[in-house]
């Protein structure tokens, strides 16, 4: 990530330098505005799935739901821990079903819990799941091809759902393959 | 879009009653939980702040317009429309950003268009891989990160040449 940030930074602000030196503090600045507003706005989404997961896992249910996960959990994230296991399967079911902003607070404390037990493996697993998008309807794009006057705004629903599928398999399959000696180690 | 209306208070609904019959302090276990979002966006911060001034210099910058230009002839030998090519660039930055250039782009081809739907297959089967990285391992102290995200990077890659050519038939 040092690396990546580093090169796409120095290389825009040459650009800029070059090209449109009044450019470069609106841009930071710009950036910064959206990183607090986003802030907040994630803020909000946090308050109400945080409060209904404290709620989940104090009246017995999480636990429940995690004995019937595990199995499964166990053999995905190669952990034996039972409560990091269900955070990510509850991660990865909110992500499936779209709830917006309600995989992001249990992927975080997952990811904290693998790592904490050196299961670096997982913790990868976990991300790369997340990051190659695992999602059953595609909302957002369905709205937005509504509001452009689509005639059958849900017509890419199949093709999506197959790269997707196929997006994560791949991630997957990836991991597995490049990220096994991480465990080793620990 | 139906389905997520209904699922969200149904799940609540279900979880309060369960949550009742367990004689679980619902107002004190719910604020409890609240408590936690303020430490988590604190610890976020600097992460979101940092990428997102990245993608914003990356936009300003022309950057990523001349890297669509360099790269839309490799994307059109894959088979991805190069219209569409600056959005696959956007997407791994800038969820926002990459939601404009889509809604963009089904004004400019028409919702039902060939581009449109490649961009929407794009757009629907990719993730912000750069955001994500940067919120889940905000709190962790982790060397090792761009394995994690070149496999995430390539695995979306690898998804939008599939979806393009999907589109071709379905």
């Amino acid at each position: 990530m040092n690396g990546i940030f580093a090169a796409v930074f120095l290389i825009s602000a040459v650009m800029l330098l070059i090209c449109d030196p009044e450019g470069f503090l609106p841009a930071l600045l710009s950036g910064g505005e959206k990183a607090a507003a986003l802030s907040l706005s994630l803020l909000a989404v946090y308050c109400v799935w945080l409060g209904f997961f404290k709620v989940l896992e104090k009246s017995g249910l999480a636990g429940k739901l995690s004995r019937g996960v595990f199995p499964l959990a166990k053999r995905l994230f190669r952990t034996d821990d039972k409560e990091a296991a269900t955070l990510a399967s509850c991660n990865l079911s909110a992500n499936f079903l779209g709830l917006p902003g309600a995989p992001t607070p249990l992927g975080i404390k997952a990811v904290e819990k693998f790592c904490a037990a050196q299961n670096h493996y997982a913790a990868d697993m976990l991300f790369v799941l997340n990051a190659t998008s695992l999602q059953l309807l595609p909302t957002t794009v369905i709205a937005l091809r509504l509001s452009a006057g689509s005639a059958s705004p849900s017509d890419i629903f199949l093709p999506t759902l197959l790269s997707t599928l196929l997006s994560t398999l791949l991630g997957a399959m990836l991991v597995m393959i490049f990220c096994r000696k991480r465990k080793r180690k620990a | 879009m139906k389905y997520v209306a209904l699922v969200i208070p149904a799940l609540f609904l279900a979880l309060f009653v369960y949550a009742l019959v367990k004689r679980v302090k619902l107002y004190e276990c719910f604020t409890e939980g609240i408590k936690e979002s303020v430490p988590l966006i604190l610890s976020l911060f600097p992460y979101l702040a940092a990428i997102l001034m990245l993608s914003e210099l990356f936009e300003q910058s022309g950057l990523s317009a001349q890297l669509t230009s360099f790269l839309s002839p490799a994307f059109r030998l894959l088979g991805i429309p190069p219209e569409i090519a600056k959005l696959v660039i956007m997407k791994p930055f800038s969820g926002s950003g990459s939601t404009a250039l889509l809604s963009e782009i089904l004004s400019t081809y028409g919702a039902d268009s060939f581009i449109a739907r490649c961009a929407c297959v794009s757009y629907g089967s990719s993730e912000t891989v750069f955001y994500i990285s940067a919120v889940y391992f905000a709190k962790i102290k982790y060397k090792k990160l761009y394995k994690p995200v070149l496999i995430a990077l390539a695995a979306n890659f690898v998804t939008v040449i599939f979806g393009c050519f999907l589109c071709r038939f379905l």
